[in-house]
C-alpha cells in the first residue's frame, strides 16, 4: 500500500498527465526519500564575524587586530588547542560533547565579493557569477523530483528557487492546526469509493490526524525554546517535522549580523540566540526521536574585517565560519584557520571552498547528485560519520 | 478518426438529464459556482440558453451595474500603492462580482500557463499589465495570446529576456517557450533550444516596455525544428504556432480546466487538438465546443475535479451569496495563499501543480479553517457570523436542521444528501453544518 508520502510524490505525476503508465508511478515511489533525511538551513544574514565566532587560540596577531573586541582565551568554549568558540555558543556544550557539532573554518570562494547582495547570491546559487535568472542550489537539487521545500519566515530565499521545485513559505503554526477540529470530520462517507474521492478522503483523515497531533504537541510542555525569532522558527520547523509533511528541506534566516559598530554586545546576543535556538531544536528532535534524520547547516555570506574599526565594530570581510549540526555529523573543527598575516587585499584568504560543504551535504546526506547542482566537481568535506 | 462522435453535443436524456446536479457542475467548471437563483434559473431554461449566457459573459445575477468602474478603481488604487496584495484582492473582487466568470477562469488558466511570479518581477504594475492582456485575449486565438504574452515585460523579465544577447545567450525564455508555452517536452532538441535562444536575442524590455533591440539580435543562420534560416523571434513564434504539438498542448490545457480525473480519454483530447489546429487555434470556439458536449456533461465528468484554491474560495463566496457585505478580498487572497495558490506568485514557471496536488494536509487544513472563518465572520472580514437560515429562508424554504442539510447539499453539490449522510450529520446544525459540508471531501471536488 502506498504511504501518504509516496502518494504525494506520485500524485505530482497524476496531476500532469491524464493517464500515467504504471511504471512511472512505481519509479516515483522508488525515488521516495531514502530514510526521510532532512536538511535544515539557517542563513545568518549580514556577515557573521568569523574571527570572534571561531576564535584562534595562541595566535598573537588576534590580540593586535582586536584590541577592544577580542575575546579572552579563558572565556572561550574550547574546541581544540587552536580554536575556541565565542562564549555565547556555550549552549552547544552537549552537542560538542556528543561530537555533533562540526565547525568549518576559513570558508569562502575565490575572488571574494564583499557586497551583501552579491555574496549572498553566490552562496544561494553556488555560482561565482550568478546571472539574474540563476536558480538556487537547493532548488536545482530538488528539481528532478519537483519536491517541496519549506521556508520558515516571510519569504523564500533564492536558494530554494528552482524550475520545478516548490518553495512554501510558512511562519504560523495556525496554518497546520484546525481552528475547528470538527469541521474536517464531517461527511466522510463510505461512498462508491471512487478513486479521486477515496484519495481526498484519505488526505482529509491524514490532515485531521496531523492537525490533532500538532495541537496536542503545541499544548504539551516540550523542551523550552528561547522566545526569539529564530527560536520560534525552529520550533515551528520541529513541529512540521513531527507532522511528517514529507518535505526534505527547511530554510530559515537569522538577521542582524552586519555589526559595523559596537559589535561586542550585539554579536554576543546574536550568537546566544543562535546557539540556544539550535540546541533547543535538537533537544526537541531527540525527545521526538527524530534527531537522527536531521542535519542543520548554518552559514553567512562572508566573515568580517579582521581588524576592528574605530566604532568598535567590523566591516565586510572574506572567509567565514559555517556550522553543521546533528547526530549524523562528524564533530570537531574542519579546515584550516586562515592566516591572519598572509592576506589578500588586507583580508584572509579562504582555505575551504563553500561548495565543498554543499557537495558533502548533497552527496553524503541528501543522496542527490552534486555535480549537476554545483555545475562542477568539488571534493566533499568529510562532514558525516559513515 | 471520426472526431465528431467524440465531441457530439449534449442532449438531455434519461441517462443524462438536465438536473440540478448538472447545473451546479456547469457553474463550477465554467465559473466559480452558481448562486441559488442562478442555478434555479438555468435549471428552468435548459442547457442551451444557460451556456449561451455563460459564453456571452452575462450569467451572473449579482454583478453590480458599475462593476467595470469599481474594478478599475480597485486596480488603479492597488497600482498607486504598488502593493501586490491589493492587486490579488482586486482579482478576487473580479472573480466574485464579474458578469463573466468564464472569462476570469480562463484568465486564471492563462496566468498558470504563462506563469510569472511577482516575487521575482517585483512590480505590481507589470503584473497587472500582463493580467489585463491575458484577460483581453483569454478567448481569442492562441496566436494572439502567445504573441501578446511574449511582449509582456513581466514575462520577459521573469525569463531573463534582457540578458539574452548576441554572443551571450540566456536560454531561459527559449526553453520555457518551447517546453511549457507551446510544444511540450519531447518535441524539440537541446540544439533547438540553443538556436531558439539566438533567435530571441534582442527581444527585450527597456524602460519597462517591450522593445526589439537590433544591435543585440543574433541575425545569423539558425537551425530550429528542422528548418534553417536567419530566424527572428517572430519567425520562431510562427513556427511554434504551426507545429501540431502546440495545438495538442493547448487541448490538454483546456481539458485539464474543464474535465476531471479520468473523465476524458486521450483519443478525445487528440481529436480536440486536431480540431483546434484546423480552426486557427481558436480557444473561444473550442471552449464552446467543450461546454456544449456530451462528454462535458457525462457522469464521469461530474464531481471528479479538484477545485483549486481560488476556485474554492470564490465559489464558496458566490454560492453562499456573500455579496453584500462581501468578505474582505485581501483576506480571501491570503487564504488562497495558505491553500497553496498565491495569485501572481506561482511557485515556478511551470505554474501551480494541480489536480490531486492541491489536496494535502496543509491545504485541507486551510480549506477547513477558511470555512470556519467564513462562518464566524471575523477572520474573513465580515461584520457578523453567517446565518445559515437566511438564504433558504429568503427562497421560502424550511430552515430546520434537516431542511438546512437538504438546501446546502443541493446548493453546493446539486444532489440530496443520502440517508447515511443524514444520520451521520444528525447532531450537526446551524453554521457548523455548512462548515462541515464545505470542508468535506466532496466539498473539494467540483
Amino acid at each position: 500500500m502506498l504511504t501518504r508520502r509516496t502518494f504525494l510524490q506520485s500524485s505530482t505525476l497524476l496531476a500532469l498527465t491524464p493517464t500515467v503508465p504504471l511504471f512511472l508511478a512505481r519509479s516515483a515511489k522508488a525515488a521516495a526519500d531514502k530514510n526521510g533525511r532532512v536538511l535544515v538551513v539557517v542563513q545568518l544574514d549580514g556577515g557573521n564575524d568569523a574571527l570572534n565566532t571561531a576564535v584562534p587560540i595562541g595566535n598573537p596577531a588576534y590580540e593586535k587586530l582586536r584590541p577592544r573586541l577580542r575575546i579572552e582565551k579563558k572565556d572561550l568554549v574550547k574546541l581544540s588547542d587552536t580554536v575556541g568558540l565565542h562564549p555565547s555558543l556555550k549552549p552547544f556544550d552537549k552537542l560538542i560533547e556528543a561530537g555533533q557539532l562540526a565547525t568549518m573554518v576559513g570558508v569562502g570562494y575565490p575572488n571574494p565579493n564583499r557586497s551583501h547582495f552579491e555574496s549572498m547570491a553566490i552562496w544561494n546559487t553556488a555560482s561565482l557569477n550568478p546571472d539574474a535568472g540563476d536558480y538556487g542550489w537547493i532548488g536545482r537539487a530538488l528539481d528532478p523530483k519537483a519536491a517541496t521545500a519549506y521556508a520558515i519566515g516571510n519569504a523564500a530565499p533564492r536558494a530554494l528557487r528552482g524550475r520545478r521545485t516548490v518553495a512554501v513559505t510558512m511562519n504560523r503554526l495556525e496554518d497546520v492546526t484546525l481552528s475547528n477540529p470538527d469541521a474536517l470530520n464531517g461527511a466522510v462517507e463510505a461512498t462508491q469509493a471512487e478513486d479521486l474521492q477515496a484519495f481526498v478522503r484519505r488526505q482529509a483523515v491524514d490532515a485531521r490526524t496531523t492537525a490533532d497531533r500538532l495541537t496536542k504537541l503545541a499544548a504539551t510542555e516540550g523542551p523550552a525554546y528561547p522566545s526569539t525569532t529564530l527560536g520560534e522558527h525552529l520550533k515551528l520547523t520541529a513541529r512540521l517535522l513531527k507532522a511528517d509533511l514529507g518535505a526534505r528541506v527547511f530554510y530559515t534566516q537569522q538577521g542582524g549580523f552586519d555589526t559595523h559598530a559596537s559589535q561586542r554586545f550585539v554579536h554576543t546576543n546574536l550568537l546566544n540566540e543562535f546557539s540556544r535556538a539550535v540546541s533547543a531544536f535538537f533537544e526537541d528532535l531527540q525527545s521526538a526521536k527524530l534527531a537522527e534524520r536531521v542535519t542543520l547547516l548554518a552559514f553567512s555570506e562572508f566573515g568580517r574585517t579582521i581588524r576592528e574599526n574605530d566604532s568598535a565594530g567590523t566591516d565586510h570581510g572574506t572567509a567565514g565560519v559555517s556550522f553543521l549540526v546533528g547526530p549524523a555529523v562528524r564533530g570537531g573543527v574542519h579546515g584550516t584557520m586562515p592566516s591572519l598575516t598572509d592576506l589578500a587585499a588586507g583580508e584572509p584568504k579562504m582555505t575551504t571552498d563553500f561548495r565543498r560543504i554543499y557537495a558533502s551535504v548533497l552527496t553524503n546526506w541528501l543522496d542527490l547528485p552534486a555535480a549537476d547542482v554545483l555545475k562542477g566537481t568539488f571534493e566533499p568535506l568529510q562532514l558525516f560519520r559513515s | 478518426m471520426p472526431h465528431t462522435e467524440n465531441w457530439a453535443p449534449y442532449v438531455p436524456d434519461d441517462k443524462a438529464p438536465w438536473d440540478l446536479r448538472r447545473v451546479v457542475h456547469l457553474h463550477r467548471r465554467a465559473g466559480f459556482a452558481g448562486t441559488w437563483d442562478e442555478l434555479q434559473r438555468d435549471l428552468r431554461d435548459g442547457p442551451g440558453a444557460s451556456i449561451d449566457r455563460i459564453l456571452a459573459g452575462k450569467t451572473s445575477t449579482h454583478a453590480p451595474a458599475e462593476f467595470a468602474a469599481t474594478a478599475d478603481l480597485l486596480s488603479t488604487s492597488a497600482l498607486a500603492s504598488g502593493d501586490i496584495n491589493r492587486l490579488k484582492a482586486w482579482w478576487f473582487y473580479r472573480m466574485i462580482f464579474t458578469p463573466d466568470p468564464l472569462g476570469e477562469k480562463l484568465t486564471l488558466m492563462w496566468h498558470d500557463h504563462f506563469a510569472t511570479a511577482n516575487s521575482k518581477v517585483q512590480d505590481a504594475a507589470l503584473m497587472w499589465r500582463q493580467n489585463d492582456a491575458l484577460r483581453q485575449h483569454a478567448r481569442g486565438r492562441f496566436d494572439a495570446i502567445l504573441n501578446a504574452s511574449l511582449r509582456e515585460p513581466a514575462l520577459l523579465f521573469y525569463l531573463d529576456a534582457q540578458t539574452n544577447r548576441k554572443g551571450r545567450a540566456n536560454e531561459n525564455l527559449a526553453r520555457e517557450l518551447m517546453e511549457l508555452f507551446t510544444l511540450g517536452v519531447g518535441n524539440y532538441s537541446e540544439a533547438d533550444v540553443k538556436d531558439a535562444a539566438r533567435a530571441l536575442t534582442g527581444w527585450t524590455v527597456e524602460d519597462g516596455q517591450f522593445t526589439k533591440v537590433l544591435a543585440q539580435h543574433d541575425s545569423g543562420e539558425k537551425a530550429i525544428l528542422g528548418q534553417t534560416g536567419k530566424w527572428t523571434a517572430q519567425n520562431l513564434i510562427d513556427m511554434l504556432l504551426r507545429h501540431p504539438a502546440t495545438a495538442q498542448r493547448i487541448a490538454v490545457k483546456l481539458c485539464r480546466l474543464f474535465f476531471g480525473e479520468r473523465a476524458i480519454d486521450p483519443e478525445a483530447v487528440r481529436d480536440l487538438g486536431s480540431d483546434l489546429r484546423e480552426h486557427d487555434l481558436d480557444v473561444g470556439r473550442t471552449v464552446e465546443k467543450i461546454l456544449r458536449s456530451r462528454l462535458f456533461f457525462a457522469d464521469a465528468n461530474i464531481a471528479t475535479r479538484v477545485s483549486g484554491p481560488a476556485e474554492f474560495i470564490a465559489g464558496t463566496v458566490r454560492a453562499l451569496g456573500l455579496f453584500d457585505p462581501a468578505p474582505s478580498t485581501l483576506a480571501l487572497a491570503d487564504w488562497s495563499a495558505r491553500m497553496g495558490q498565491d495569485l501572481f506568485d506561482p511557485p515556478n514557471v511551470g505554474g501551480w501543480p494541480s489536480g490531486r496536488a492541491w489536496v494535502h494536509t496543509r491545504s485541507l487544513i486551510a480549506r477547513s479553517n477558511f470555512a470556519t472563518a467564513l462562518m464566524a465572520g471575523r477572520d474573513a472580514g465580515l461584520p457578523s457570523p453567517y446565518n445559515p437560515a437566511s438564504l433558504p429562508g429568503s427562497c421560502g424554504l424550511g430552515t430546520g436542521q434537516a431542511d438546512l442539510l437538504t438546501f446546502y447539499h443541493r446548493l453546493l453539490f446539486g444532489t440530496d444528501p443520502t440517508e447515511s449522510a443524514r444520520s451521520r450529520l444528525n447532531g450537526v446544525s446551524g453554521s457548523r453544518l455548512v462548515a462541515v459540508l464545505l470542508s468535506s471531501p466532496e466539498g473539494q471536488l467540483g
